[in-house]
């Protein structure tokens, strides 16, 4: 397992670069308002109404952004929560712990690209 | 062509050398430096819950019944809450990777020199800054 890991870093570090870059890029604008100005009723009436939001995140772009914002914030949150894990659990906590965060990374950006699909 | 091993370049045993994994000093908790590296680190778990997060924002867009159900729940407190911490990360990870990402990059890219420093912490901020206001303004019902 720790092979396969040593095997699959480049990937990794790529895909955590972008979610470290590009996530967080994304996600101040996202958080302000469909998580919060929304939700507290800050925004104008029909904002975030569904045939608005379903418009814009079903177009081409619309369906990158999505995507970019499930994955990459995934993959940037599982390594770091592996360097995490290695700090304060130790080396052996490294090969459980970074296998089932990546796993968990992989098939949340597999499912993710299936939701933009279906859009 | 084999492929090369990923352990070959590996100390035969552990050592107090500089090939020893790093480790956590006992007292870590005493020094700011490594206290802002872990939280640094910690920020990876906000992120990975966002991420679920927004997978469920794009399975809800299926359906108006479905999105509509979510929006309520995203006004619960608990939501607003975790919410809010995670803007907070990712305003710290921002800020803190945007300063290190100049000192980070290579002297020449083949021919090409990446610009100054001060230029490029500012050129970061400046698409920051303008992402987040257009993604204010579509998401926010302003544009278009």
């Amino acid at each position: 397992m720790k092979t396969l890991l040593l095997r699959m870093e480049p990937i990794v570090w790529l895909l955590f670069g972008a979610g470290i870059m590009v996530g967080t890029l994304l996600l101040p604008g996202y958080l302000l308002t469909v998580t919060l100005a929304g939700p507290l009723g800050l925004l104008p009436d029909g904002a975030l109404a569904y045939d608005r939001v379903y418009g814009i995140a079903s177009n081409p772009i619309g369906r990158l952004v999505l995507l970019a914002l499930v994955a990459l914030p995934l993959w940037k949150g599982a390594h770091h929560t592996r360097a995490l894990a290695v700090d304060l659990l130790g080396h052996g906590a490294d090969a459980p712990v970074g296998s089932l965060l990546y796993a968990i990374a992989a098939v949340g950006s597999v499912l993710g690209i299936l939701a933009v699909l279906a859009l | 062509m084999r492929p090369a091993d990923p352990h070959a370049m590996q100390p035969s045993k552990p050592g107090s050398t500089r090939t020893a994994p790093p480790q956590v000093p006992d007292d870590f908790w005493t020094r700011p430096r490594m206290l802002t590296y872990l939280l640094f680190d910690a920020t990876g778990i906000v992120y990975l819950l966002v991420g679920l997060v927004v997978l469920r924002v794009a399975w809800a867009l299926t359906s108006a019944e479905s999105w509509n159900a979510l929006m309520s729940e995203f006004a619960s407190p608990g939501y607003l809450v975790f919410h809010a911490i995670a803007l907070v990360s990712a305003l710290f990870v921002g800020v803190r990777f945007f300063r290190l990402f100049p000192k980070a990059q290579p002297a020449r890219i083949g021919p090409a020199k990446p610009p100054p420093r001060p230029i490029l912490h500012a050129l970061l901020y400046v698409a920051w800054i303008g992402i987040t206001l257009v993604l204010l303004a579509i998401l926010g019902g302003v544009w278009p």
